[in-house]
């Protein structure tokens, strides 16, 4: 009895829940297209090699590693070290020994500045930012889409209010 | 009845995300917290001077987890952190704890004499074993290490200051270096990796 009293109200909401949640859904997604930038991807694995011979180089001054050009990282990249020389390197946290791999997963986003003993210079910088992933556009969603379809809700009630189904019923008899 | 279908049907898409997600969490493998060295090469072994003037061998260690940090006691800010860090990781491992050993080397051999490492030591824990020897004992193992050190005269009444490498180094009880940690590395995640190793024995 109650649900029958209630239904048009009921049908109403689930209508402006799925337009709230398609509306915001096409505005998150425009907006992410628009402003999407190359770290907006899930993490994956970043790998600089050091190649045998990189040591004797970068003490005569030259470079002899190939770096990517931008060292922009995401939080969960890994970044993996291969030391293919004959003595050890180091990149900040990661110190690898003759022959290693050493690799570590960037938990924070920051902009770090590390010694380096591949690099000229003895510093690289390194940028890891958050990653504006499918989880968060979803969670954006899931955020967003609640309070639209209340509005949208309040507003169909105000601009499109529900018939009583009695009085229209007894209106109905006595015409 | 068609409730019945209703409920049943969404029961199952429940129960079929939750295998996927407990899939996901145990299914995956161990993501260390510190930087991992693969294939982990058997660690440089040395032998020096510990707080009780008893010599201190690594190789001796073989089927413990050792964590070395290389400091000096006069240090203000980068040893003393790690050193609680140390006491901390020794007591949250609880009755584990006696599988690992936890090493402070020192970079400032002309101050780090065998007394003053121990009451310096004292000051945070015993158990952690303090190590000292001459510049020329100790060069070898900076070197293997890759350790950098340098003294630095500020002028300051409590004298030199010593910049120096802040990393910390795990062994695993294989005697390979296995991990390395940052300074900024919070000490639940060298925790979280220490137990790993210990439950993989």
């Amino acid at each position: 009895m109650m649900i029958q009293r209630y239904r048009p109200y009921l049908i109403r909401l689930l209508i402006t829940s799925v337009i709230a949640l398609v509306f915001v859904g096409i505005l998150n997604e425009g907006f992410y297209l628009l402003q999407r930038e190359q770290h907006d991807r899930a993490p994956r694995t970043v790998q600089i090699v050091v190649p045998i011979g990189t040591a004797e180089r970068i003490a005569a001054g030259e470079a002899a590693v190939s770096l990517p050009e931008e060292m922009v990282f995401v939080v969960g990249d890994t970044l993996e070290v291969v030391n293919q020389d004959s003595v050890q390197h180091e990149l900040g946290p990661i110190w690898v020994p003759a022959g290693s791999t050493g690799r570590l997963v960037l938990e924070e986003a920051n902009k770090f500045a590390f010694s380096c003993t591949f690099a000229p210079g003895n510093y690289l910088g390194l940028d890891v930012r958050l990653p504006t992933t499918l989880g968060t556009r979803l969670t954006a969603l899931a955020l967003s889409a609640p309070p639209m379809a209340v509005f949208l809700f309040i507003y169909g009630l105000l601009a499109f209010p529900i018939k009583d189904g009695k009085k229209k019923k007894t209106l109905e008899a006595g015409a | 009845m068609r409730l019945r279908y209703i409920l049943f049907g969404t029961g199952s898409v429940l129960f079929l995300a939750l295998l996927l997600v407990g899939w996901r969490v145990f299914a995956s493998p161990y993501r260390y917290q510190g930087s991992l060295i693969d294939p982990p090469p058997p660690a440089a072994d040395f032998s020096l001077t510990d707080q009780s003037g008893q010599p201190f061998r690594l190789s001796d260690q073989r089927g413990k987890v050792v964590l070395i940090f290389f400091g000096y006691t006069h240090c203000p800010d980068v040893c003393p952190i790690t050193l609680t860090d140390f006491r901390r990781i020794k007591e949250a491992l609880g009755n584990k704890a006696e599988k690992v050993t936890f090493v402070f080397i020192t970079v400032d051999p002309e101050r780090d004499s065998v007394e003053r490492l121990k009451a310096h030591l004292g000051n945070y824990d015993p158990a952690i074993i303090g190590l000292t020897g001459t510049r020329a004992e100790l060069e070898p193992v900076w070197k293997n290490y890759g350790v950098y050190q340098a003294q630095r005269d500020e002028g300051s009444a409590a004298g030199y200051l010593v910049d120096h490498t802040a990393r910390t180094y795990l062994i695993d009880p294989q005697g390979n270096w296995r991990l390395t940690y940052a300074f900024e590395m919070d000490h639940s995640a060298i925790i979280k990796d220490v137990q790993h190793i210990l439950a993989e024995r």
